[in-house]
């Protein structure tokens, strides 16, 4: 049952927890990641730890793994009360992390045997000279106690990614840590890598090892976690036990399910945009879907749905994987975002700092950048146009900034996006894609970007991704719902709450992998 | 005590108020000597020159300053243009020298007029640059590493070329005497005047202002600095990045190139190597560019800056005496300073 107080009790005397949090608190800043979080792990369960972006996950993971020092609470491990400096401290404490990209977690250019023996190499006093045959010999018994099968002598890069990542998970395991926490483990992987690490996983419960599992997949909670916490703006918000209510855990990850401003659904026009037989990852299922003008369709599914992975790949910004796309009736494949844009199909990518922002340029150059065609004559840049025209977008969509030339650090996030998402509805497109455009904004510059997507789409197909069943909801006609890779369902948004879009997100593997199975063989 | 309390005007307050006051002149002398440091030193060092020796202050010394600088100045914009887009064009001395072979050869051995050894010059440069974008942009050798390697390729195949020889009139190629002579084309390019200003500073002066307007007033600069600033962001918006970044090592390897020509057509020989000095010179003259006028990146003004105040420096400490073997000190000194001005006294760039 969810409950609020995240420090349960210990079902009886005798077991007491393995570690406990107490009352964590971090800022950095003026932000606050942690404000006082709570919770125990219990020694040989499996505790899944959810939550939505910024909900203060890895700030809790890092301060367990001795990286962050929390501004206030204790972290009691084994009963004995922990300061961790540095991840060595951590590490010493028994607690053994592998981190979410698998990469980081072995090297590259050294064989199996060599990875699985890292540590021991790094260590000094482990004499000058490593010969072969010896660290062969180590590797086997490292394996053996392990009861592991790997190929000791391949170099690691030769491994498929869920090899690599028992590699890693390995050589944390030959420290014999007492909590081996796994930051979403499965987060590059594939369908079917993901199921081999399952069993990996299951191998790890059955041998009795404490795990911390932090993910983003329901699925994966229903499978192999004993219990869940979810975080929501630095607190605990609920505890759940196995079998887990997916519903509930759904709606404690997103929050308050507070009904956004209601508009009404439009039909659409003529259908603009018709894509067939697309994946969102190689082996994936196929999935179908059409736009039209005249409406906003939003596309919603949990992280990890495969939501961006879809829109990169209609916005040229990474290759279709199969099936084709028709644009106002003639086919449609980009060979890159460039060309993609000069087809007249554009998308606001999901990471600002990263695909977005250029360092240390003002905003005339952002608000341009993706438009010089339209601002030049004969190849000169037409600089009062662009500051004219950057004017225009900073008034319409009420961006505080100091001027036109300010510099994009100057302005805050929300501002920045309102900038950057602006930029692109001032022109006729064909179609215009957004991935999480509202992330980091607050709901009125939210409810400005809705109203002036619905204004734009009255000529102009609009695909907004989001997964925030609110946001979905206040800014779509018709929402299209993914769920591990594949569009289940499509809803006009006049029928749905949020409550009922978060339960379609989140229940629907109701068909597990028997039927998944069947979805990928057509 | 909170910092946004509105009480700095209250007399109790008077002492925070000043030293707020100190901080904040100190951060505007700073953001001075950031923006013009490197130009009043400059501006300085004239001046003291001019008083202290009246040959330096005549017009014919300013044009043997300007001629000197306008070879590390065109070398200079070629490397601006490849750090624009990111990258950095280790090769510009060797695709000098390389160009310089050619064209002497052309015209020596291959009794060539100088306007095809020109252009056979210019190709050569270009061919260096294409080499450079091969490997960086379809093999994807990191660019530091790929122009480290065109260095010793292109300048070891210079080598070859000419058979380890100098090519000058009247040299000994395959056992016999050659009859080529350079060029009168060729030799303006050295030592012609128009107006009384040496050809080579004209020629710099129009390559400087061709590369002010492509990196400041075109689209393709515009391009080139979103390539450098955050290539993913520029891809994102459209823009095809391999191009630009093959075009800039195009323009590096083809100015490189003229640099070499103008250097050539000054001694009218070719000399082995002779091109691979420059490519400190020019490097340094780039970077010390990125401090002049608050610029903070890769910019013509600033490296024709950094090109002439290397030349007015060698010619001032010359006129005094400093001793030749030093002036390598003097220039590194230099672009220390000048790199303390970007780095430490800017605006911290993540």
């Amino acid at each position: 049952m969810p409950s609020a107080d995240g420090a349960s009790p210990p079902a009886d005397g005798s077991s007491r927890p393995l570690v406990e949090f107490k009352g964590i608190a971090k800022t950095f800043g003026a932000t606050q990641a942690l404000r006082g979080v709570s919770f125990d792990i219990r020694p040989g369960e499996t505790l899944g730890l959810l939550g939505a972006n910024g909900a203060g996950k890895s700030t809790l993971i890092k301060i367990l793994a001795g990286i962050h020092k929390p501004t206030a609470g204790q972290i009691i491990v084994d009963g004995q009360e922990c300061e961790f400096s540095y991840p060595d401290d951590a590490r010493n404490a028994g607690i053994a992390t592998v981190h979410q990209n698998i990469d980081d977690g072995v090297v590259f250019g050294m064989s199996v045997a060599e990875n699985l023996l890292l540590d021991e190499i790094a260590k000094p006093g482990n004499g000058i000279f490593l010969n072969r045959r010896e660290v062969m010999r180590r590797a086997r018994t490292v394996q053996e106690k392990l009861q592991l099968r790997l190929p000791l002598d391949a170099p690691v890069e030769d491994l498929p990614p869920s090899r690599r990542q028992e590699v890693a998970i390995a050589r944390e395991l030959a420290k014999r840590p007492k909590l081996l926490i796994l930051d979403e483990p499965t987060s590059t992987l594939s369908e079917r890598e993901a199921e081999k690490l399952f069993g990996a996983v299951r191998d790890l419960q059955q041998r009795g090892i404490t795990i911390l599992y932090i993910t983003h997949r329901m699925s994966e909670v229903d499978r192999l976690c004993d219990r869940a916490v979810v975080l929501r703006n630095g607190r605990i918000v609920s505890v759940h036990d196995a079998p887990m209510d997916r519903r509930a855990i759904a709606a404690s990850i997103l929050g308050e399910l507070v009904l956004g401003t209601r508009h009404e659904s439009r039909d659409g026009d003529e259908v603009a945009v018709e894509a067939k037989g697309m994946r969102s990852r190689p082996d994936g299922p196929l999935t179908d879907f059409v736009l039209r003008r005249g409406e906003v369709v939003g596309l919603t599914g949990l992280i990890g749905a495969g939501k961006t992975e879809l829109l990169e790949q209609i916005s040229g910004h990474r290759p279709i994987l199969s099936g084709s796309i028709t644009l106002d009736g003639a086919p449609f494949k980009p060979k890159d975002a460039g060309d993609a844009m000069s087809k007249g199909v554009v998308m606001v990518p999901e990471q600002r700092a990263l695909q977005s922002i250029f360092p240390g340029e003002p905003l005339w150059n952002h608000c341009t950048v993706g438009l010089m065609n339209f601002f030049n004559r004969f190849g000169f840049m037409e600089r009062k146009r662009e500051a004219a025209f950057t004017d225009e977008v900073i008034k319409a969509f009420q961006v505080v900034a100091p001027g036109n030339a300010a510099l994009i650090e100057e302005l805050s996030g929300g501002n920045q996006q309102k900038l950057l998402v602006g930029r692109w509805l001032k022109q006729n497109w064909r179609l215009v894609i957004l991935d999480e455009p509202f992330r980091g904004i607050d709901i009125g510059a939210r409810g400005l970007i809705s109203r002036s997507l619905r204004e734009f789409s009255t000529t102009t197909p609009v695909l907004v991704c989001s997964s925030d069943p609110e946001e979905v909801i206040e800014v779509a006609d018709r929402v299209l719902i993914m769920v591990e890779s594949r569009i289940v369902h499509q809803e006009k948004s006049s029928n749905l709450n949020a409550e009922a879009l978060a339960g379609i997100m989140s229940s629907v593997d109701a068909r597990p992998s028997a039927s998944k199975a069947e979805l990928r063989v057509q | 005590m909170s910092t946004e309390s509105p009480s700095a005007s209250r007399p109790g307050d008077a002492a925070a108020g000043e030293a707020a006051t100190n901080r904040s002149s100190l951060e505007t002398v700073k953001g001075l000597v950031y923006r013009y440091g490197l130009l009043a030193v400059m501006l300085v060092m004239i001046v003291y020159f001019g008083a202290a020796q009246p040959f330096f202050r005549t017009f014919i010394n300013s044009m043997f300053i300007l001629q000197a600088a306008s070879i590390v100045a065109v070398i200079g914009l070629g490397c601006t243009v490849s750090m624009t887009v990111g990258g950095f064009d280790l090769s510009v001395g060797s695709a000098m020298s390389l160009s310089i072979m050619a064209a002497a050869a052309a015209m020596v051995i291959g009794n060539m007029g100088g306007v095809p050894a020109i252009l056979i010059g210019i190709a050569a440069g270009l061919a260096v640059g294409l080499l450079n974008s091969f490997l960086i942009v379809v093999a994807r050798i990191p660019d530091l590493v790929a122009t480290l390697s065109t260095l010793f390729l292109i300048s070891g195949l210079t080598l070859m070329g000419v058979g380890g020889q100098s090519v000058a009139e009247g040299m000994a190629f395959n056992g016999e005497t050659t009859t080529g002579k350079f060029s009168p084309i060729f030799k303006w390019l050295g030592s012609g005047t128009v107006f009384s200003v040496p050809s080579s500073v004209i020629v710099a002066g129009v390559i400087f202002a061709s590369v002010v307007v492509l990196l400041n007033y075109t689209r393709w600069g515009r391009a080139f600095y979103a390539v450098g600033g955050n290539p993913v962001a520029a891809a994102a918006a459209g823009i095809r990045v391999a191009r630009y970044r093959v075009v800039a090592y195009l323009i590096s390897g083809g100015l490189s190139a003229i640099a070499g020509l103008m250097l050539a057509a000054r001694s009218n020989r070719g000399d082995v190597n002779v091109g691979d000095p420059f490519l400190l010179q020019a490097v340094s003259a780039s970077l010390v560019g990125y401090a002049v006028l608050g610029a903070n990146r890769p910019n013509a003004f600033g490296t024709l800056i950094g090109a002439v105040f290397v030349a007015v420096l060698i010619n001032g400490l010359t006129m005094f005496n400093f001793p030749y073997y030093a002036q390598n000190f003097v220039q590194g000194l230099l672009l220390v300073v000048a790199l303390l001005m970007s780095y430490t006294l800017g605006p911290n760039r993540r």
